[in-house]
């Protein structure tokens, strides 16, 4: 049971998070060495575990984390549907393709949930998304920290949809050029982008002609300024629509924002989901 | 006539018992290198294959012949079972498999002692490792020979002469 009393927490020691860390990794900690240097490890179901302890440098870079004592569980939720709302914004009816797209929030509102299931609803076409119903496309997902699709085996966990392909465990820009290469998709989606080699990917991929719907972290358009690889592909005008998710007594709701930035007007207030 | 067929009975088991021991005795360095060989290929399971170590038993239990092999099983086995540390896996698995082995209790300890490290630290520190219980193992594979080249045959006719003993005494 949960408690806010100090004295009736139960403290778990040296032994707990050592068989706590064994458990995590599958008895294997040696191979898990790329994730100690991230610093966190993704589980079976897609779920992500934080590590937090004494790290081991190797000429200025972290190499390694020993003595792990704090963990953090983010336990991944999949909220078919989650998406609903959105997608007639994010089709392009004229041109019959979905439309570059940035997706901008605060940590922990659900991006990488809304990212899902858009990779699901597009991959598998559908009613929801226009009138008349698209067809499915081809969807290639990087999934660098194994989130979107929680692949287990190289098998996604989540239904991402029947035309998805994953590639895991895989940086971002490394991954958008070999979807690109030899997957030939349609649509590439990816999280949590923000360094100057994924905006470089991303740019290559719009000049391909292949859809971007991509992530990142932010509140808004401003804080995205402030982020020299962002702020370039905001004025190169490479996204058709941004949305921007908050989050409000429990409801996560969203806004739109063309690629000038201005605020869409929606037909309904974008009530999106409950997270 | 009922005598005799008691004697020549004794007489048999002495021997079998003798030939029993030596058996052991030639057995126990042959289950050593074949320990070895095992250590050498988790550690190339570990630094070349990054074998998760649930697999690299299971595999390394499938290329082994008995009576090594249910020790490598059962500690696979208890890893994929749930909540049981990889330390737990294999300390359980050597209790209940050791018995079947010719071998003896310095070897047990050297895994033993292994238990408490694999899986828990990064490649070169398990390979350090293994390294280091393959070394220990060869030298008790060294000692075993020459216990097998002291007793192997001692033990053989031992069993058949205390069998001849007892024949005596009897009568």
């Amino acid at each position: 049971m949960f408690t806010l009393e100090e004295d009736k927490a139960y403290k778990p020691d040296r032994s707990d998070t050592r068989t706590f860390l064994d458990l995590i990794s599958n008895h294997s900690l040696y191979t898990l060495e790329e994730e100690l240097r991230k610093g966190f490890i993704t589980v079976p179901g897609g779920h992500r575990i934080g590590l937090s302890g004494r790290t081991v440098l190797s000429g200025g870079r972290v190499e390694h984390i020993r003595d792990i004592s704090g963990f953090n569980v983010r336990i991944a939720k999949e909220i078919q549907g989650a998406a609903n709302e959105m997608m007639p914004y994010l089709y392009d009816v004229k041109e019959k393709r979905m439309r570059h797209t940035l997706i901008l929030s605060p940590p922990q509102h659900g991006k990488t949930t809304l990212l899902r299931d858009i990779a699901r609803q597009i991959s598998r076409g559908g009613s929801l998304i226009a009138d008349p119903p698209p067809q499915g496309i081809k969807v290639g997902i990087i999934d660098e920290r194994s989130e979107i699709a929680g692949s287990l085996h190289g098998v996604p966990s989540f239904d991402v949809g029947p035309r998805t392909d994953v590639m895991d465990a895989c940086p971002k820009a490394e991954g958008m050029m070999m979807m690109i290469r030899s997957m030939s998709p349609d649509v590439l989606i990816v999280d949590e982008i923000g360094r100057e080699e994924d905006a470089e990917a991303v740019t290559e991929a719009l000049h391909a002609g292949i859809t971007v719907i991509a992530s990142a972290h932010g509140s808004g358009p401003e804080e995205l300024r402030n982020r020299p690889a962002m702020r370039r592909l905001m004025e190169e005008r490479m996204f058709e629509m941004y949305v921007i998710l908050h989050r409000s007594g429990g409801r996560t709701s969203f806004r739109l924002l063309d690629r000038q930035m201005r605020g869409l007007q929606l037909r309904m207030k974008g009530e999106a989901y409950h997270a | 006539m009922l005598k005799l067929l008691g004697a020549v009975l004794i007489l048999l088991s002495g021997t079998l018992a003798g030939f029993h021991q030596a058996a052991r005795f030639a057995a126990r360095p042959k289950q050593i290198r074949e320990l070895i060989l095992a250590m050498q290929r988790l550690e190339t399971e570990i630094s070349y294959g990054f074998t998760p170590l649930p697999d690299a038993f299971s595999k390394m239990a499938e290329q082994l012949g008995e009576p090594l092999r249910p020790l490598f099983k059962r500690a696979a086995h208890y890893m994929a079972s749930s909540g049981i540390t990889a330390q737990e896996s294999i300390q359980r698995s050597l209790q209940e498999n050791w018995k079947r082995t010719a071998m003896k209790t310095p070897e047990r300890d050297i895994l033993h002692q292994l238990s408490f490290t694999l899986g828990t630290s990064d490649r070169q520190d398990q390979i350090k490792h293994i390294a280091l219980a393959a070394q220990q193992l060869k030298h008790e594979e060294a000692m075993a020979r020459d216990e097998q080249a002291k007793y192997e045959k001692i033990s053989r006719s031992l069993g058949l002469l205390i069998g001849a003993l007892i024949v005596i005494l009897i009568f």
